[in-house]
């Protein structure tokens, strides 16, 4: 039977907004996790020892993705709560949130780092650079759609399912979605590579017709683009440092400039 | 009060709360450069009566940092540059210096001096960062200690305490830059002569081309998709640069590849 009211449980999902609050090098998110879940162990755990215990194990190292936490949460409270009806043993809720963390985390990241953040980033910048002003908005909506709801149906999930929540994550199908937000941003990055990487020389203005100085001018900023962009990626894979590539472009501009063969 | 100050304090702020959003608190992402940098071009830009001016900056430095630190992510020990407080500092300072300037070229390179300084800064947010990192785990030791002799107030009070340290230091650091750093940026950009001046313009539309070598580095797994990669790259060069264009052929891809996946 479950004994936490569903009220609680979405506080606490609003708690865990606060995870990384105190992030250290020593429990990382643990003192953040305690503080989320404070409410419902203070519901499980009469005052005592058995609540101080309860505390003191949650103060261990705690890291994992922040927008899945609340699984981990979910699932810690309904071991807490077989805990205090003596089904199991300290030594479960241990395991099962270490194992947990890093399966949210390696869920969590993988998605929400990896994937959906450039995805959403580049159907912004699609936006930005064809000077959309409302484009932070569309990015907020976007971003946050998938956040919150993890966020909130994650500890619901965590809690009714317990240890059987990851047979529920995988119905997501992680992967594939993964598979699908790369083409699409790899589609939306062609788009602005040839648009919005602004290559322009005088040698067409006064060696074309003004006809086709359109289209000349834009099939020199393409091509031009995507040979920037591809010695960007050789430089890049080859690990040289995003801001010495910067650095290098900006000189590289600047004696361009010089010669009068960029304007 | 005087204008400076007034703006130098809403700097301040502004960093305080995009700061805490980038890791310690929500992480709605509203500390991402493409939110962070117009809401700081949007309040400025209100303060000093040119609303519409300040946000379009702020989508200009917002995509470009976006791009330069796209694959930049907060996991487990890894501390990214700042890219929130770059974002807002970028902002500031380029506005704040390029106000007092008349001729349309003479801002643009205020702009992306501020820009190129910015970058440094998001370095030292890094340092500084870590240094709130450290304060975080004298502050864990302690709350365990407070925990272990049954005083259970310290987890509240040193989780908020944490939150409070990194908005107090956000807010410290960009109030001092942006109170310090604009007169000697003006100065610094009064001794550029306009033909260099210039070249920084021609810099600014380069730039974008870093991002998008560091986005294609991460979505670009095999030659099959670089070469349907450049094919797109050239197809959209050929084709008017109309958004809904991008859309359509991302939303075809992705159908596809999501369809594709499942059988």
């Amino acid at each position: 039977m479950r004994t936490l009211p569903r009220t609680l449980l979405a506080r606490i999902a609003f708690r865990s907004f606060f995870l990384q609050a105190s992030w250290n090098y020593r429990g990382m998110m643990s003192m953040g996790f305690l503080y989320a879940i404070r409410p419902g162990i203070d519901q499980l755990h009469s005052p005592g020892p058995a609540r101080e215990a309860a505390y003191l194990r949650h103060l261990e190292y705690f890291n994992t993705n922040p927008y899945f936490s609340s699984v981990v949460m979910g699932v810690t409270l309904a071991l807490e709560e077989r805990l205090s009806r003596g089904e199991i043993g300290e030594e479960v809720i241990h395991d099962t949130k270490e194992g947990l963390m890093t399966a949210c985390a390696a869920i969590g990241d993988g998605l929400f780092w990896d994937s959906w953040r450039p995805f959403v980033a580049t159907v912004a910048l699609v936006f930005a650079l064809g000077n959309f002003l409302l484009t932070p908005l569309i990015f907020l909506a976007l971003y946050n759609l998938p956040h919150l709801y993890f966020r909130f149906a994650g500890i619901f999930w965590g809690y009714r399912e317990g240890t059987h929540v990851i047979r529920s994550l995988r119905q997501f199908q992680f992967p594939q979605i993964r598979q699908t937000l790369r083409l699409g941003t790899m589609v939306l990055l062609a788009y602005l590579i040839p648009n919005h990487v602004n290559v322009h020389t005088p040698f067409l203005l006064t060696n074309l017709p003004l006809e086709y100085f359109y289209f000349g001018e834009k099939v020199v900023q393409g091509f031009g683009a995507l040979l920037l962009v591809t010695l960007g990626t050789f430089a890049y894979r080859a690990r040289v440092d995003v801001l010495l590539i910067s650095f290098l472009l900006m000189i590289f501009a600047l004696v361009l400039y010089h010669w009068g063969i960029l304007i | 009060m005087p204008e400076h100050l007034l703006a130098s304090l809403l700097i301040a702020l502004i960093g305080g709360i995009v700061d805490l959003d980038s890791t310690a608190t929500w992480q709605f992402m509203i500390s991402q450069p493409i939110v962070a940098a117009p809401l700081t071009g949007l309040f400025l830009g209100n303060l000093y009566g040119e609303a519409a001016a300040g946000l379009k900056l702020g989508l200009m430095v917002g995509v470009i940092l976006q791009l330069v630190w796209i694959e930049q992510l907060p996991l487990g020990m890894n501390v990214p540059p700042d890219a929130a407080l770059a974002s807002v500092l970028s902002v500031a300072l380029g506005f704040i210096s390029g106000h007092s300037y008349e001729s349309y070229s003479e801002r643009e390179v205020c702009y992306t001096v501020a820009l190129l300084l910015a970058v440094a800064l998001g370095l030292l947010g890094r340092s500084l960062d870590m240094f709130v990192r450290r304060l975080n785990t004298n502050l864990d030791t302690w709350v365990c200690q407070k925990v272990e002799d049954n005083s259970l107030w310290a987890i509240a009070v040193g989780h908020t305490l944490g939150g409070f340290f990194t908005f107090t230091k956000a807010f410290i650091f960009c109030f001092l830059v942006v109170w310090l750093g604009v007169e000697p940026l003006k100065y610094f950009t009064q001794t550029l002569s306009f033909k260099h001046g210039s070249g920084f313009i021609v810099v600014q539309g380069l730039l974008p081309a870093v991002g998008f070598a560091v986005l294609a580095s991460m979505v670009l797994k095999d030659r099959d998709e670089i070469r349907y990669f450049i094919g797109a790259v050239v197809m959209f060069t050929l084709l008017p640069a109309k958004i809904f264009l991008a859309f359509i052929a991302a939303g075809i891809v992705m159908y596809r590849a999501h369809k594709g996946v499942k059988k």
